[in-house]
């Protein structure tokens, strides 16, 4: 295990936090590391501060991941590292779409000329949309306390993705399907970071793999056109113990 | 061009590689993209009875030329796995069932509907305890293992596979009372552990795990050798095979297939056609014609 001492914890939502530590190492945009709690568990997380100061950016759910937020500054954060690939390098004009805290994933593409659509639960839970400037960016909510209600897709729906030649997208797998789905026939090509259950990181378990590929080896990111030939991606997936379950 | 085909227990394999179980197996379609990158067979994950979730990660470690890792048999219980196994079997290359269980009657049950589901050959984990997360390894007992081989050869039609463990006094006394089965795969992980010191606690969640790859390479030769030399019995060779070279040292110590587990994860899944056109180079400049001149080549 890699471990080093946690610098500063910022607080995003209600749920979520970013821990900011310090690590020397090169990391690309869409890499993730593997978050040990010693005595609790160990969790794939993805990277959304990749300079000198990495950081992640941690939504409280199960037991490891409330365990990574209750964690503060000058303590140790143990982790190994970094795993899988990259997003393709685009020069046209690209939409970042992000749900939930699939934003955290995708915060190291933001530039301010980005364009972005967030979305979340509620407007509180909305991850890093003031990173956007308020006239490119739209926001998504469920109970429609902020911007348009409803899912992801509704707020494609009502924009021009004419002037987009690149989308890169992260959320739940459901939701990516869904805005696979609307964009299959538009020439706008994309990549999708996939979060998918990891028992291992490192292309051992097949717990986390889609159609004989592994997200944390060959993926997390798979470009649009791998995911449109997917029998599995937004179907089917394997549980923990390995039962194959609908998603 | 010198030719890579062997035959194992009857089966033909069109190269002497085959992916090793616990290692991407357990989703149907990972094993036929592993059989597309041409591996000759895949052994699916230990497969038991019940559905079980495994150990909390982490379940694996990196360490120094290899791998550590404590899974504790998390499958979906064999009445799940048909579907892995028919999609496996879209690939159109030997599927391998590997089945776990604390009895014979375990065993027996696992083994038949695996039978029923098209495997080609069952490959018994000896390794795994007699009751699930307490107690010695089945392997340890051969009274166990001759009455769970004697039930199997019985009452199953395909080869019968004896996956020993190298964690025993005397590993001949294990070979003899699974002296029934068809093959002995040699070897499964050596016992090991690894303690993080800046968290002052052991790494795996279960503490002690099994070690593969590299680290044990040497202990896996030496029990394929004496195992050809004492007992006769056709061998598959495992343990750290990640270059050509390695693969070529278990085939002279006597093994006429090899399993692949560890090396997929450090060098990928081009391993497989990387070191069969490395073996095939190695024949042909040696001028050796057919793997089976090179099964047990070292032996004295
Ligand atoms: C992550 C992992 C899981 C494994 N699971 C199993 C298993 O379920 N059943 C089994 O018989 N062997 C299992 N093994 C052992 C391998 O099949 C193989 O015997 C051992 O790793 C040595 O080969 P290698 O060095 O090529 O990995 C596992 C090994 C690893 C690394
Ligand atoms: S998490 Fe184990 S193979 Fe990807």
């Amino acid at each position: 295990m890699i471990h080093s001492v946690i610098e500063r914890v910022d607080r995003e939502t209600p749920t979520t936090v970013t821990i900011l530590f310090p690590w020397e190492k090169e990391v690309r945009p869409g890499q993730f590391i593997m978050v040990w709690i010693p005595g609790v568990g160990e969790i794939p997380i993805s990277l959304s501060f990749t300079g000198h100061t990495k950081g992640i950016t941690v939504k409280s759910y199960g037991p490891t991941s409330t365990a990574i937020t209750k964690l503060r500054a000058g303590e140790k954060i143990f982790f190994r590292g970094p795993y899988g690939n990259t997003f393709r390098k685009h020069d046209g004009k690209a939409l970042i779409v992000g749900g939930g805290s699939g934003m955290a994933g995708l915060l190291p593409l933001i530039t301010p000329e980005s364009h972005g659509l967030v979305s979340a639960r509620t407007k509180a839970e909305l991850l890093f949309a003031d990173r956007f400037s308020p006239e490119k960016l739209t926001t998504v909510t469920d109970d429609g306390s902020s911007g348009i209600k409803g899912f992801a897709v509704e707020g494609l729906k009502s924009m021009d993705l004419g002037e987009f030649s690149m989308m890169y997208v992260c959320g739940p797998e459901l939701m990516l399907k869904s805005v696979l789905d609307y964009i299959s026939g538009d020439g706008i090509d994309a990549d999708f970071s996939l979060e998918r259950h990891m028992k291992c990181g490192i292309g051992v378990c097949d717990s986390c793999s889609i159609d004989g590929l592994q997200l944390c080896t060959q993926g997390p990111v798979f470009t649009k056109s791998a995911l449109l030939n997917s029998r599995e991606f937004g179907r089917e997936r394997l549980s923990v113990s390995g039962l194959r379950v609908k998603l | 061009m010198p030719s890579l085909k062997t035959t194992i227990t009857g089966i033909g394999l069109q190269n002497p590689l085959m992916l090793a179980s616990g290692i991407l197996d357990e989703n149907g379609y990972t094993m036929k993209n592993i059989l597309e990158c041409g591996a000759a067979a895949v052994v699916t994950k230990s497969i038991g009875r019940e559905e079980r979730t495994g150990y909390r990660p982490p379940i694996v470690a990196e360490v120094p030329d290899g791998l550590l890792n404590a899974v504790g048999l998390s499958n979906p219980g064999i009445d799940n796995f048909g579907n892995e196994v028919g999609i496996a079997l879209q690939a159109g290359k030997p599927v391998i069932g590997s089945i776990f269980g604390g009895t014979a009657d375990d065993f027996l049950y696992v083994g038949k509907k695996m039978e029923e589901y098209g495997a080609n050959a069952l490959e018994l984990n000896l390794s795994c305890p007699h009751v699930l997360g307490v107690g010695s390894e089945v392997g340890s007992d051969p009274e166990l293992v001759e009455e769970i081989i004697g039930e199997l050869k019985n009452k199953i039609e395909i080869p019968v596979w004896a996956k020993l463990s190298p964690n025993v006094t005397n590993i001949l006394e294990i070979a003899n009372a699974a002296s029934k089965a068809d093959a002995f795969v040699v070897i499964n992980t050596v016992r090991g552990m690894a303690i993080d010191i800046y968290a002052r606690r052991p790494v795996l969640s279960n503490a002690y795990g099994g070690l593969s790859g590299r680290a044990i390479k040497n202990v896996g030769i030496r029990y394929v050798y004496q195992l050809y030399k004492e007992t006769g019995k056709p061998i598959i060779g495992v343990g750290g095979i990640e270059a050509y070279e390695d693969a070529i040292e278990y085939l002279m110590a006597g093994a006429s297939a090899l399993e692949i587990g560890t090396g997929v994860y450090s060098k990928g899944k081009g391993i497989f056609s990387e070191i069969n056109s490395g073996i095939s180079s190695f024949m042909e400049s040696e001028g050796i014609a057919s793997i089976k001149e090179l099964v047990g080549a070292a032996v004295q």
